[in-house]
């Protein structure tokens, strides 16, 4: 794994890269780095989305502190 | 197969782990299993720590509504991934109340997602009758890694309530991928025999050898031989189409150590199949002791195999090196298989036999005490003898001179077979 493909994948796990990924070359991992960064955003874009609609399930009574809860 | 980790298997949890296809992460199963693993733990950790403070938010808000509710919105609004993002979180029995209140099909998807080590304490609390619902729906669409990460989480009710629900072939290939293989002794440990039973049964029908050895793997040796010679009590056909599947699949190193743990009645049984009597079985079962050392597993099932088929083992000695003999010969020692050994020492060709007696020799005082007392117990003087005779006749009388100082009526035992085979110069020594 060259410098260039650790220094794109490092960031995406949270700074710890675990051995035995030699193997890979640096497209294979540099396209994995992305994959990584997609899974993320899309997740946040899902949970932020889940959050705005359980609001509008929740009873009216209730919206005022959870809300607060959520985002303080 | 010890440790053993399938790449293909990790790669399609870390496919899953970041919502990709297997196929687009092909180029991973060039990585070590554990290699793959370790970066999914970490992917796992990353995914968790993008969103933790909102995960946690929502999990403490959680609390402030009735479980039913929490159950809808959870269905609704979070679906299955981010609802098994939550889990961990919750208290365990908020979260066992939420998920009384959601299908089965939809906790099923949610366990695709879920990391067992991080809702380990929900996992355990989830009722018997909800976890059997869930396993079914899990086997019913194949997902036998993720059961497989369970088990090692579950009560043992709720394991107990899954293993009912699941059908065998399912339960083979569960056990096959799951992760915690310390975990499988305890599994089968749960099963009766008559269910132990079924599952070879299923194994020899649906061709999953390589599945039930690899739990015999992972077994006890007590659990080993109990699963060996329920497998010898079946049908030729079973056990048959275990010899072609480790014929096949180059899976001896997993068949010897089970049929060292099988009863003798049952050892004896597997010796004497019409599958293993062919000269390319027997072969392949020489070569896997000599890669993995399993010469004690060797040594046991020799004096068992008939006459023909001890015949062509030793013709495959032949073209054993030095290296091999004193393996087998330490392995004799440590193992207390002097008798096995010896017996089928007498039955080597000369070359062979010759390097057996050179070891013998140069044996220290230790090791040729416990060889005399075993071939004295075992009334194999003779087949020793015969052995001995490869020897050089100044080796002879110095081994005998050794000998000659064993308690005496082992060495007059030896010397009436020596003077029976006319071998003077070890009769010589060991009269004097």
């Amino acid at each position: 794994m060259s410098q260039a493909a650790r220094r794109i994948l490092k960031p995406e796990l949270g700074g710890i890269v675990p051995g035995g990924l030699e193997a890979l070359t640096d497209e294979e991992l540099t396209a994995f780095a992305a994959m990584l960064r997609v899974a993320k955003r899309r997740q946040s874009e899902q949970l932020g989305a889940a959050v705005d609609e359980a609001l509008e399930i929740v009873p009216r009574l209730l919206r005022g502190t959870i809300r607060k809860i959520l985002f303080g | 197969m010890k440790g053993y980790l399938s790449p293909a298997v990790e790669v399609r949890k870390l496919a899953r782990l970041i919502g990709v296809d297997a196929e687009d992460l092909a180029c991973f199963e060039r990585l070590e299993g554990q290699a793959i693993r370790d970066l999914r733990d970490q992917v796992t950790v990353v995914l968790f720590d993008a969103d933790r403070q909102l995960l946690a938010r929502v999990a403490t808000a959680t609390k402030l509504i009735p479980a039913k509710l929490a159950a809808v919105i959870g269905e609704r609004a979070f679906g299955p991934l981010l609802c098994a993002r939550i889990t961990g979180l919750l208290d365990p029995s908020r979260a066992v109340d939420i998920a009384n209140h959601l299908p089965v099909t939809f906790l099923a998807d949610l366990s695709l997602h879920l990391d067992p080590r991080r809702a380990s304490r929900v996992i355990g609390a989830m009722p018997p009758a909800r976890v059997a619902g869930i396993a079914a729906e899990l086997a019913a669409s194949e997902e036998y890694i993720t059961m497989g990460g369970f088990v090692g989480h579950l009560s043992k009710a709720a394991l107990l309530a899954a293993l009912d629900a699941v059908d065998d072939e399912s339960l083979l290939r569960t056990a096959y991928v799951i992760e915690a293989k310390q975990n499988i002794a305890a599994l089968v440990a749960l099963l009766p025999d008559a269910r132990l039973d079924d599952i070879i049964a299923t194994a020899s029908s649906a061709d999953l050898w390589i599945e039930a050895l690899d739990v015999l793997d992972h077994v006890t040796e007590r659990q080993r031989g109990t699963l060996g010679d329920l497998a010898a009590a079946q049908d030729d056909e079973v056990l048959d189409s275990m010899v072609r599947a480790a014929l096949s699949h180059g899976l001896w190193s997993e068949v010897l150590p089970v049929v060292r743990a099988m009863s003798p009645e049952s050892r004896k049984r597997f010796a004497t199949l019409k599958s293993i009597q062919a000269r390319r079985v027997l072969a392949t079962i020489i070569d896997a002791a000599a890669e993995d050392s399993l010469w004690a597993e060797l040594l046991v099932l020799l004096p068992l195999l008939p006459t023909t088929a001890r015949r062509q083992v030793a013709a495959l000695a032949t073209s054993f090196d030095l290296d091999l003999f004193e393996q087998i010969v330490s392995t004799a020692h440590e193992e207390e298989l002097w008798p096995a050994l010896i017996a089928f020492a007498a039955e080597l060709d000369k070359g062979p036999r010759r390097e057996i007696a050179k070891l013998i020799d140069e044996s220290d005082a230790d090791v040729l005490g416990s060889l005399l007392s075993a071939v004295h117990e075992a009334g194999l003087q003779a087949d020793l003898v015969t052995v001995l005779r490869e020897l050089p006749a100044a080796g002879q009388r110095r081994l005998g001179t050794r000998i000659a100082a064993a308690p005496t009526e082992l060495v007059e035992a030896l010397t009436e077979a020596a003077d029976a085979a006319v071998l003077e110069p070890l009769s010589k020594a060991l009269k004097a």
